[in-house]
């Protein structure tokens, strides 16, 4: 047991130490873009899996957070000269806040109900900001003013910095996860997708538990928000509430394993590598047929390992460790 | 002693169908009472309606001195009752500790202290040697096992039992019955629902028969088993009963 939590710790420690020294070691702009992608978007994936993986409700409206963080750091930023470091922590807050109505109505449904509307909720953010021009520019969206190097700002001349700033909040995300995966409060959401009526039969509130993950999920989503448009230096509806944001989300979760801790992120890379792979070996040639190979790919994945990749990675990591294999297992059933 | 639970005046439609009507009844502090009847008769309609999973029309529900109608089920749980489903609803994908830990959780949020005491539920109804298996993988009774075990980590003072012996075969269900009898002994007050006459004559001191939703007789076994209406709605005219050993 203690063997493989420290062999555990070794792995995370290297994987760690690869990731810092990554952006010292490949200076190619295109690669670092890729990388700071792949981290986002496993942020973003961290963000929902809290929801919609151990919980098991599939949000489909997460570009809803994602938008809200975007647009209120920008606005701040803009009209009032805040920092996006504030405006970030702001947007978190006014996401979390949404969340409260949001979640009352959406929660109400199950399965497939509660998805479809959480589609909408996104889809409403987008038409607002759309027709309500005074309020945030309209459909025209606004470019970020480029101040140069100024970090305060959240601006970097550097794309390294921005590698960093992502792969802090991806950690963070983990760290949360990790934290409450591990707590009674890990239990109570896995055992709310279970089955909600059994759980409310044991005593547990699963309207409040709901809430509160949303909440945090909206929360994280929304920090990504800020950071994405910090980053491209630009804003409009079409980009903050992209129902893509929202679909990615989930598709990483659920390709790389559902209400596990490192599932996005597995899902995230492969995802990601397969889908920048496939554009440049058919995006020239063919165009369109990446996007082709790409879903028959994610058809193949879903339908021959439903439980996501993870699952796979994990027994072929049993599979050389056979010794330890009993254990992890037992470790990881029981959380 | 007191009363754990006083049902008054109870009442349920749904649509035009009359679930539940007029029940009334009350249950003893550390008593074992039988729900019978026929299906269809309202049973689990009135375990849903003490548990807080449908509201009823009409009429109150007292339990140990609170009134609980309008309570929700974890609330109602909260409160010292806890329930396990006709049909088993086990966390299939949590294993059987992490599924009891969890009812554990309702009393303590700390980890070791509902790990020690999902243990103590787990070994109670004889489950220990599969701790670690995912309860999906659990057979119908280990199922039952595990919802009981579940429920006793709420520590609740009121257990209501819906069918745990549907399905078992004649020696599942002696060792089910045993396990009845051993959580009586410990102290706590039980409301079973069942169709194995065998069992119930086993367990219940008193037994409360429903038909069409309505109470029909109510009594010892042994009034309740020579009852006219209850032969003619229920139990059918060939009926005799066996003594089962211990009785």
């Amino acid at each position: 047991m203690r063997v493989l939590r420290s062999s555990g710790a070794l792995w995370l420690g290297l994987l760690t130490v690869v990731l810092l020294v990554l952006p010292l070691v490949v200076t190619s702009r295109f690669a670092i873009d890729i990388f700071i992608r792949v981290l986002l978007f496993a942020f973003i994936g961290v963000a929902w899996n809290l929801i919609g993986g151990y919980a098991k409700q599939l949000s489909l409206g997460h570009a809803a957070y994602f938008g809200l963080g975007a647009y209120t750091s920008t606005i701040l930023q803009i009209d009032v000269g805040i920092s996006p470091w504030i405006g970030m922590l702001a947007g978190g807050v006014v996401a979390m806040l949404a969340s409260l109505p949001i979640g009352a109505l959406c929660f109400r449904l199950r399965g497939p109900y509660f998805a479809i509307s959480t589609i909408a909720t996104a889809q409403v953010f987008m038409l607002l900001f759309l027709k309500f021009r005074d309020f945030a520019w309209g459909a025209e969206g606004t470019t970020i003013p480029n101040l140069g190097n100024a970090p305060l700002m959240m601006q970097f001349e550097a794309k390294a910095a921005y590698y960093y700033i992502a792969l802090g909040l991806l950690a963070i995300g983990l760290a949360i996860t990790y934290r409450i995966e591990r707590s009674w409060m890990g239990y109570y959401l896995v055992a709310i997708g279970e089955d909600e009526d059994a759980a409310e039969a044991i005593g547990v509130n699963a309207m409040r538990i709901k809430r509160d993950i949303y909440m945090i999920s909206a929360f994280l989503t929304a920090l990504a928000g800020t950071f994405y448009v910090q980053y491209i230096y630009f804003i409009d509806p079409q980009t903050a509430f992209n129902f893509n944001i929202s679909v990615e989300a989930a598709l990483v979760s659920i390709v790389g394993g559902v209400g596990t801790l490192w599932g996005p992120v597995i899902g995230t890379v492969l995802l990601e590598a397969t889908s920048a792979l496939l554009q440049s070996w058919l995006g020239s040639s063919f165009g369109g047929i990446q996007l082709t190979v790409y879903s028959l790919i994610l058809m193949a994945v879903i339908l021959w390992r439903p439980t996501g990749l993870l699952s796979v990675l994990a027994e072929v990591y049993a599979r050389i460790v056979r010794r330890g294999s009993a254990q992890t297992k037992k470790a990881v059933l029981d959380g | 002693m007191g009363d754990a639970l006083v049902v008054r005046n109870l009442s349920k439609r749904f649509g035009g169908l009359r679930a539940v009507q007029d029940l009334s009844f009350s249950v003893k502090e550390n008593e074992t009472v039988a729900l019978i009847g026929p299906n269809g008769a309202g049973k689990t309609t009135s375990f849903n309606l003490i548990t807080g999973f449908h509201r009823p029309d009409e009429g109150s529900v007292s339990a140990f001195g609170r009134e609980i109608v309008g309570l929700k089920p974890y609330d109602i749980c909260a409160h010292g009752l806890a329930r396990t489903f006709q049909v088993a609803k086990p966390f299939g994908a949590m294993t059987v500790l992490a599924n009891v830990m969890t009812g554990a959780f309702l009393r303590d949020k700390k980890l070791e202290v509902a790990r020690a005491r999902a243990r103590e539920a787990i070994e109670f109804v004889g489950l220990s040697a599969k701790e670690h298996t995912p309860a999906r993988d659990l057979t119908t009774i280990d199922q039952r096992r595990l919802e009981m075990a579940r429920a006793l980590a709420t520590e609740p003072r009121l257990l209501l039992l819906d069918e745990v012996m549907a399905g078992l075969n004649p020696a599942e269900i002696d060792q089910a019955v045993a396990l009845v009898g051993k959580l009586s002994k410990r102290g706590l007050t039980i409301i079973i629902v069942e169709h194995v006459m065998r069992a119930i004559m086993a367990v219940a001191r008193h037994i409360v028969v429903l038909d069409h939703g309505q109470k029909i007789a109510e009594g010892s076994p042994k009034e309740v088993v020579a009852n006219q209406d209850v032969v003619r709605a229920y139990l059918g005219p060939g009926y005799v009963h066996v003594a089962a050993p211990g009785e």
